[in-house]
């Protein structure tokens, strides 16, 4: 049974960066596909956005087998951003999202700072509502973290991405970086709507019985519950740093973990590894959040931005 | 086809034999519309800390009496945990039913059914509708002693003979691999004038890349069911990914079931 929102006085609305939000829940690119693979779940319409997997220009084949290992209260994954390339979502993914009524963000990816910038320019005709730039994949060898670790590197990629589109800018960002609210100021300063984060943490498993690694990669992105604290404590750090709203993410299974990452300072949450182990995941954080406000009283979900005490 | 995720009251979880359990459970959504080859994406109840749930193939599907069996070997935590849970008092979680199952080539009169290990549990249902179909059906049941041959009782209900057996360490049926088996079904039918024309295999990846060659070899259609580390079981992730000549697809919604002709090994 196809899973919404529970009806509320509260009021869910919030804005990141110019995307407007019908709640504060979106996706984790690279989690929920674009959105199709869940509709038997839950009315991904209902969703303060779909986030859609990474699309580069011409398609990525993506990593070796195998892609994951479970660890402790979280997983590692190395699909390596594999997608069909923008052509396919412009003329399948997209018109399904915009014929149900879904706000669509998309996730774009690049090897080069032009692949970025040509992704962009191919959805500027599509029923995008935003952009979310990925310098933060630790899976891929170029293009992805190895851009989000550099300052430079994240001034170049953001300031071409901003020139390509009018629409909300949103930049991904690696936990991978010795200071992420230096990241996050470049970002900012070279024209970011809002930024995002975390990407998953740089991990690895090692089979002790056949001394291997348990990714073909070796090493991998990680995620779950387990990842929660260091989302938490980056989301604090970099919603004090800018002034442009923040997206997080990182470990969000419940409403109370969302309504923890926005009393840090995040506008509004994605939920990403939860909905591998619960296909309603994302219905259940917008419920959780409501009965919060409701039990606390809070009226309008904006409250809780950046409310935490310290 | 429409997946749902269904609470699922265990009735039974019993050894089998030889560290493989059935599992029997209460999923009257799943049960009405599995198809042969389809398998169920299972949250285990009581292990917060490994998130990930686990596929298990659709060993049979009673529409009737709403009920899914599946068979699982004791292999690591999750399913190591799955033989604590209670009839009577756990529930699973399921998700279901998932993926492309087995596609019986249209006009199919006589089907060989090469099963390894608990390979032999997503055969199952395939043998059923083959049989019901009236179809003639071979089946091969390799196993690497008598008792892991825990289908053996089903099949031979089904089939009204008994499987060909073997053991790898000779304690029923042919000693050793199930692969001479397969050769000489295939060769016997081919002298019989009477060839198959569709060869269905699940097991150890080594079995089936041995069976499509021989099946290749013989002329006749082949099919495969392909087992990869799986997190959402949807389509969403791409986790599991199996090479094929079409590049890399997902053994969850593209698969499980491959032809063999499609797998690059």
């Amino acid at each position: 049974m196809q899973r919404s929102p529970k009806e509320t006085s509260v009021k869910l609305a919030v804005d990141l960066g110019g995307l407007a939000m019908k709640n504060p829940v979106t996706t984790a690119s690279g989690t929920f596909g674009a959105g199709r693979e869940y509709h038997d779940f839950v009315d991904v319409a209902t969703l303060g956005a779909v986030t859609t997997k990474g699309v580069s220009l011409n398609g990525w084949e993506g990593n070796a087998s195998p892609r994951i290992a479970e660890t402790a209260s979280g997983m590692l994954n190395s699909i390596g951003l594999q997608n069909p390339g923008v052509a396919h979502l412009k003329e399948v993914e997209l018109p399904w999202l915009s014929s149900i009524g879904a706000t669509a963000m998309v996730n774009v990816s690049g090897h080069s700072f032009d692949e970025y910038v040509a992704v962009i320019e191919a959805l500027e005709e599509a029923p995008v509502a935003a952009y979310e730039v990925n310098i933060s994949c630790p899976n891929v060898d170029a293009g992805g973290m190895t851009m989000g670790c550099h300052v430079p590197s994240v001034e170049k990629v953001v300031s071409l991405c901003r020139a390509a589109t009018k629409r909300p800018l949103i930049v991904k960002l690696t936990p991978n970086v010795t200071d992420i609210t230096e990241i996050a100021k470049a970002a900012e300063a070279a024209g970011a709507d809002g930024i995002s984060l975390i990407n998953t943490l740089l991990g690895m498993a090692i089979d002790a019985r056949t001394r291997t690694p348990l990714l073909a990669r070796v090493v991998g992105g990680f995620s779950g519950p387990a990842v929660k604290p260091v989302a938490l404590r980056m989301v604090w750090q970099v919603a004090q740093a800018v002034s442009v709203p923040v997206l997080g993410m990182g470990g969000i299974s419940t409403g109370t973990d969302a309504v923890e990452f926005m009393l840090a300072g995040a506008t509004a949450v994605a939920v990403g590894t939860a909905n591998f182990v619960n296909p309603t995941a994302t219905v259940d954080v917008i419920d959780g959040i409501i009965d919060y406000c409701e039990e606390q009283g809070v009226a309008d979900v904006n409250e809780l931005i950046g409310a935490l005490t310290c | 086809m429409t997946l749902c995720n269904e609470c699922a009251p265990i009735l039974v979880n019993e050894e089998a034999g030889c560290n493989i359990w059935l599992m029997t459970v209460r999923a009257p959504e799943i049960a009405a519309t599995a198809a042969p080859g389809q398998f169920v994406h299972v949250k285990i109840p009581g292990m917060d800390d490994h998130i990930l749930r686990r596929p298990l193939g659709v060993y049979a599907a009673d529409a009737e009496a709403g009920t899914v069996d599946m068979m699982y070997q004791v292999l690591g935590f999750g399913t190591d945990r799955m033989t604590a849970l209670v009839p009577g008092a756990d529930a699973v979680e399921l998700i279901g039913p998932i993926g492309r199952g087995w596609e019986v080539p249209a006009g199919c009169k006589r089907a060989l059914v090469v099963a390894g290990g608990v390979g032999s549990a997503p055969l199952y249902p395939l043998v059923q509708s083959l049989a019901a179909d009236g179809v003639a059906v071979d089946a091969i049941l390799g196993a690497s002693t008598i008792d892991a041959l825990v289908a053996r009782e089903r099949y031979g209900a089904v089939l009204g003979c008994e499987p060909a057996c073997s053991t790898d360490d000779g304690t029923f049926g042919r000693a050793g691999f199930c692969t001479p088996l397969v050769e000489e079904a295939l060769a016997a039918a081919e002298a019989a004038g009477k060839p198959y024309d569709y060869v269905a295999c699940c097991g150890p990846e080594p079995l089936m890349k041995l069976v499509a060659a021989m099946a290749a070899e013989a002329g006749v259609f082949c099919e495969v069911s392909l087992e990869r580390r799986m997190a959402c079981g949807v389509g969403a992730c791409l986790s599991c990914v199996v090479d094929t000549v079409d590049g890399k697809r997902r053994a969850c919604v593209d698969g499980p079931v491959f032809p063999a002709t499609e797998v690059v090994w």
